[in-house]
C-alpha cells in the first residue's frame, strides 16, 4: 500500500503546500468541533458500529492518479521506448523484436496509467468509529490498517498543486510507532478531509500524549 | 535530606567479587559503599565542591563536567586524526603535517576548554537543564518524566581518571538527548539517582531534596550472570557470524601489512599442497578440508565466547522501585537505568541450541531507541538479559510487566495452511533458482535446487509448530521462527497501529498476517507479528486489539 500511496503523492510533493487551517487557528478545539458538527453529520462518518461499511475515496482521485501516473510512468515509457529503438537501430538483427517490445511496453504503461488507478480506487476504503480508524488498500498486496485514534500524534493535511486542481486533499496520520508510523488516506474531497481531520483530532485528542 | 546511597552503578559495592578491583578504581574517585550516606544538603560533604544544593531553592542538583574532559578531547581528536595522518607523515612534508596536526588538535582542545568552561547542568522543577556555549548559547530542558533511559559508561581510559560518560535518552527518536561526558563517578551517580527518583523530587515542597523512601532506594537484584553463563552464552549465540566478520576485519588489517606478492606465493603454495593432497586420494583431501573447517569453527567459537565475556562480564540486572538497572562489561563498564513502564515490547529470543538447553535471551525496546543502529547492539544495549534459563525468565516477566496476567501460556495455533503457504513460497524460490541454474548450465546438474523442495516442506512444518499467539486482556503474546524462535510480549496499551497484510498467495488461501506496531522496535527484531492467521480470525483479533488499545491510556 505504501508504495502505491507514495507513488501518488510524490509527484505533487515537490511543491508541497501544507493546507492552512480553514478554520481560524486560534479557536479552541471543542469550539471547532462544535462548529463542524452539523456539516460533519452530513458526511457519512460512521460512529460506534465496527460493522459499518467502508467509505470510498472521492472518485476524482482516479483522474488525479491517472495524471500523476502519466507523468511518472510516461517519462519511463518514453525513455524505454527510445532506448529500445536506438538499441534496435544499432543492432539490426533485433529489429523484429521491436514489434513485440513496443506494444508490450505500451500495453503495460497503458494499464498502469489508465486502468490501475480505477482498480486501486476500488481497493481503497476507510471507516472511522468512535475509537479506531481503519483503512484498507492495495491490489496485489492488500493492507488493512487499524489505528486507535488515541495514538495519533499529529495529522497532516496535504494538498499538492495537482490535488488542488482536482479539489482533493490527503490526510496523513502520524503515530509514535516505528515502521508503520504513518497512515495515509489519499484522495479525500477537500472539505471532507478537513472535517475528517477535525473529527479524528477531537476523538483522539484527549489521550494523545 | 539524607538518602541512602544506592549501590554503585558499577556493581562495585553489591558485587565485590564480580568486579575486578583495579588500581585505577582506587586512584580515581573514592567508592561509595552501599551503607555510606551522602548528605546532599551540605555541600562540604560532596566530593565535588562545584556541585551544590540549595535547601530552599528548586534546584535539586547542579554540576559541571569533570576537568578530565580536556584529556578526553585530546585523546578523541588524536584517535580521529591518526589514520589520515600516518600516510601524510610518511609520504608528505613532515613539517606541514606536524603544523597541521597541532592546529587540528589545538582547535579541538580549544573547543573542549570552551565546553568544559561553559557546560553546566542542573535539575530544577522536574527538569534536567543543560547549558553550554559562549556565542551561541544552548539551554536544553528535558522534563524528567520524559527521560527514557539513563546510561553510564566507563571505558578503560575513563577508569584511569575515575570518570564516566553519562547520556540521557528521551523518546525523541534521535537517540541521546543529553550527553554529559565526562563526569566524575560520584556526580554521575547522583545525577542518575536524581533522574530515577524524579517522583520523589517532585513531591518535595519547599525543601526539595533527594530524600528517597526506603522502598525506592532498596535495590533488589533480579538476575546475575556468572562466567559459566557467559561462556554458555558465547557458545550458543549466533555470534558465529560476527566472529567471522571480526576475522574478516583482522584479515583486512593484515592484508595492508603483507607484501603484495604474498597472495600469489600463498596461492601457488596452496595449489601445490592441494594437488599433492589430492594425489594421495580423495579421502585425505576430505579429511584435510574437514579439519580446516573444524578449526575455523572452533576459532569462531572461541571468538564468540571471548566477545560474550568481554561485553557482558559481571552482568547484573537489578530493580529499585520503578527502575531496572543493568550493569555489565569487562573493559568498558556500562550501566543503564530505565523505568520499567517505558518498555514497549519484550522479546524472548531462543536459538536452536538455546532451546535444547532451556535458555533464552531477553530483549526490550523503549520508545527512545527508534534510531538505534548496529553500533548500539555491539554495546549490548538491546539485551535486557543476554542469557537466562527459561524457568527463571518466567519468574522475571511479572517483575518487568507488573500487570501481566498470571497463568501459563497456551498458544493458539494459526491455520494449518501455513505449511502450504511457506512451501509455496520456498518452492517458488527453488524453482527460480533451478530455472537460473538450468538456463546457465543445460545439464541435469542444474536441477539440484529441486532436491531442496522436501527440505522446504519440512522446515515449513517445523515453522508452523512454532507459530502461535495468545491474546489476553492486557497482553498479546506472539511466537514465531524455528531456527531462531522469538516470542514477543506486548502490552495492548502500547499498540500504535495494527496492520493486516495479505500477499496474493495468502489471499488465495484465505490467510492474513497481523502486525502490531509499537514505538521503538529496533532491538526486538521487528516486533510482534502473527502470520498465517485465518482472515476472519485476524480481522476480529485486529479489531479487538485496536479498540482495546484505544480505550487504554498510553504511557511513554
Amino acid at each position: 500500500m505504501t508504495e502505491d500511496t507514495q507513488q501518488y503523492t510524490e509527484p505533487t510533493g515537490g511543491s508541497q503546500t501544507r493546507f492552512e487551517a480553514v478554520e481560524r487557528p486560534g479557536q479552541q478545539l471543542d469550539q471547532r468541533v462544535a462548529s463542524t458538527t452539523p456539516q460533519h453529520n452530513a458526511v457519512p462518518l460512521q460512529s460506534a458500529s465496527a460493522q459499518s461499511e467502508f467509505c470510498a475515496l472521492d472518485p476524482r482521485v482516479i483522474k488525479l492518479w491517472r495524471v500523476t501516473n502519466l507523468i511518472g510512468w510516461g517519462v519511463i515509457l518514453i525513455v524505454s521506448l527510445a532506448g529500445a529503438t536506438i538499441f534496435a537501430l544499432r543492432n539490426p538483427e533485433v529489429m523484429p523484436w521491436i514489434f513485440f517490445t513496443w506494444p508490450a511496453l505500451f500495453g503495460l504503461c497503458g494499464w498502469l496509467i489508465y486502468w490501475r488507478p480505477r482498480r486501486l480506487y476500488r481497493s481503497w476504503g476507510y471507516r472511522v468509529d468512535d475509537r479506531v480508524l481503519e483503512t484498507r488498500s492495495g491490489l496485489l498486496f492488500q493492507v488493512t490498517r487499524l489505528l486507535p485514534l488515541a495514538r495519533v500524534q499529529h495529522v497532516d493535511l496535504q494538498r499538492g498543486p495537482l490535488e488542488r486542481t482536482f479539489g482533493l486533499s490527503s490526510l496523513i496520520l502520524h503515530t509514535a510507532g516505528t515502521h508503520e508510523a504513518t497512515t495515509i488516506i489519499p484522495g479525500l474531497e477537500a472539505g471532507e478531509a478537513v472535517r475528517l481531520r477535525d473529527h479524528l483530532v477531537a476523538v483522539g485528542g484527549d489521550d494523545a500524549v | 535530606m539524607q538518602y541512602e546511597a544506592l549501590p554503585k552503578p558499577h556493581g562495585a559495592s553489591d558485587t565485590p567479587a564480580n568486579i575486578p578491583a583495579t588500581a585505577e578504581d582506587q586512584e580515581g574517585m573514592p567508592r561509595v559503599s552501599a551503607t555510606e550516606q551522602i548528605i546532599v544538603s551540605s555541600p562540604k560533604q560532596n566530593a565535588d565542591p562545584r556541585s551544590k544544593h540549595r535547601a530552599n531553592g528548586a534546584i535539586i542538583l547542579e554540576g559541571r563536567l569533570h576537568p578530565a574532559t580536556l584529556a578526553f578531547a585530546i585523546y578523541h581528536s588524536i584517535r580521529r586524526l591518526i589514520i589520515p595522518v600516518i600516510p601524510l607523515f610518511f609520504f608528505g612534508n613532515r613539517i606541514v603535517t606536524a603544523v597541521l596536526l597541532s592546529l587540528l588538535i589545538g582547535a579541538s582542545v580549544v573547543r573542549a576548554v570552551v565546553r568544559y568552561l561553559t557546560f553546566s547542568y542542573r535539575i530544577e522543577a522536574g527538569e534536567l537543564i543543560t547549558r553550554q556555549g559562549i556565542l551561541e548559547r544552548t539551554e536544553r530542558h528535558i522534563p524528567l518524566e520524559r527521560v527514557q533511559e539513563i546510561r553510564i559508561e566507563q571505558g578503560v581510559l575513563h577508569r584511569l581518571f575515575g570518570v564516566v560518560d553519562a547520556s540521557v535518552e528521551t523518546a525523541s527518536g534521535q537517540g541521546v538527548e543529553a550527553q554529559l561526558s565526562v563526569l566524575s563517578r560520584r556526580e554521575a551517580e547522583r545525577l542518575r539517582q536524581a533522574v530515577s527518583n524524579k517522583a520523589l523530587v517532585q513531591d518535595a515542597e519547599g525543601r526539595s531534596n533527594l530524600a528517597a523512601d526506603a522502598s525506592a532506594a532498596e535495590r533488589k537484584r533480579l538476575h546475575r550472570l556468572h562466567l559459566r553463563d557467559l561462556v554458555l552464552a558465547g557458545l550458543t549465540s549466533n555470534h558465529l557470524v560476527s566472529a567471522f566478520v571480526l576475522m574478516g576485519t583482522l584479515w583486512a588489517l593484515v592484508d595492508d601489512i603483507l607484501p603484495r606478492d604474498y597472495y600469489e606465493r600463498t596461492a601457488r603454495a596452496a595449489h601445490d599442497q592441494a594437488s599433492s593432497i589430492l594425489a594421495q586420494g580423495t579421502q585425505t583431501a576430505l579429511i584435510v578440508a574437514g579439519s580446516g573447517l573444524l578449526l575455523l569453527f572452533l576459532v569462531s567459537l572461541l571468538f564468540s565466547v571471548i566477545g560474550s565475556i568481554v561485553l557482558f562480564y559481571g552482568f547484573t540486572l537489578s530493580q529499585s522501585g520503578e527502575n531496572l538497572h543493568r550493569s555489565y562489561g569487562l573493559l568498558t563498564r556500562r550501566v543503564s537505568s530505565l523505568p520499567r513502564r517505558r518498555i514497549q515490547v519484550l522479546e524472548i529470543k531462543e536459538g536452536m541450541l538455546r532451546r535444547l538447553l532451556h535458555l533464552a535471551a531477553l530483549r526490550a525496546d523503549t520508545a527512545g531507541n527508534a534510531a538505534a543502529d548496529q553500533e548500539e547492539k555491539k554495546e549490548g544495549r538491546d539485551v535486557l538479559l543476554p542469557i537466562v534459563p527459561r524457568r527463571e525468565l518466567d519468574a522475571l516477566l511479572p517483575v518487568i510487566f507488573t500487570d501481566l496476567e498470571p497463568g501459563p501460556i497456551v498458544w493458539t495455533r494459526v491455520s494449518k495452511l501455513a505449511v502450504v503457504r511457506d512451501t509455496i513460497q520456498g518452492g517458488l524460490v527453488c524453482m527460480i533458482a533451478t530455472g537460473g541454474m538450468y538456463w546457465y548450465n543445460h545439464d541435469l546438474f542444474g536441477l539440484w535446487p529441486l532436491i531442496l523442495l522436501p527440505l522446504v516442506c519440512g522446515v515449513s512444518v517445523l515453522r508452523y509448530y512454532n507459530l502461535g499467539y495468545m491474546f489476553r486482556e492486557r497482553y498479546l503474546y506472539t511466537r514465531r521462527g524455528w531456527l531462531s524462535r522469538s516470542t514477543h510480549i506486548v502490552p495492548v496499551r502500547n499498540a500504535q497501529t495494527v496492520t493486516l497484510r495479505q500477499s496474493p498467495v495468502s489471499r488465495r488461501l484465505g490467510l492474513a498476517t497481523l502486525i502490531v506496531d509499537t514505538a521503538g522496535q529496533s532491538y526486538t527484531g521487528g516486533g510482534p507479528m502473527i502470520s498465517n492467521l485465518p482472515l476472519e480470525e485476524a480481522q476480529s483479533l485486529a479489531s479487538t486489539l485496536a479498540h482495546r488499545a484505544a480505550a487504554m491510556h498510553y504511557q511513554w
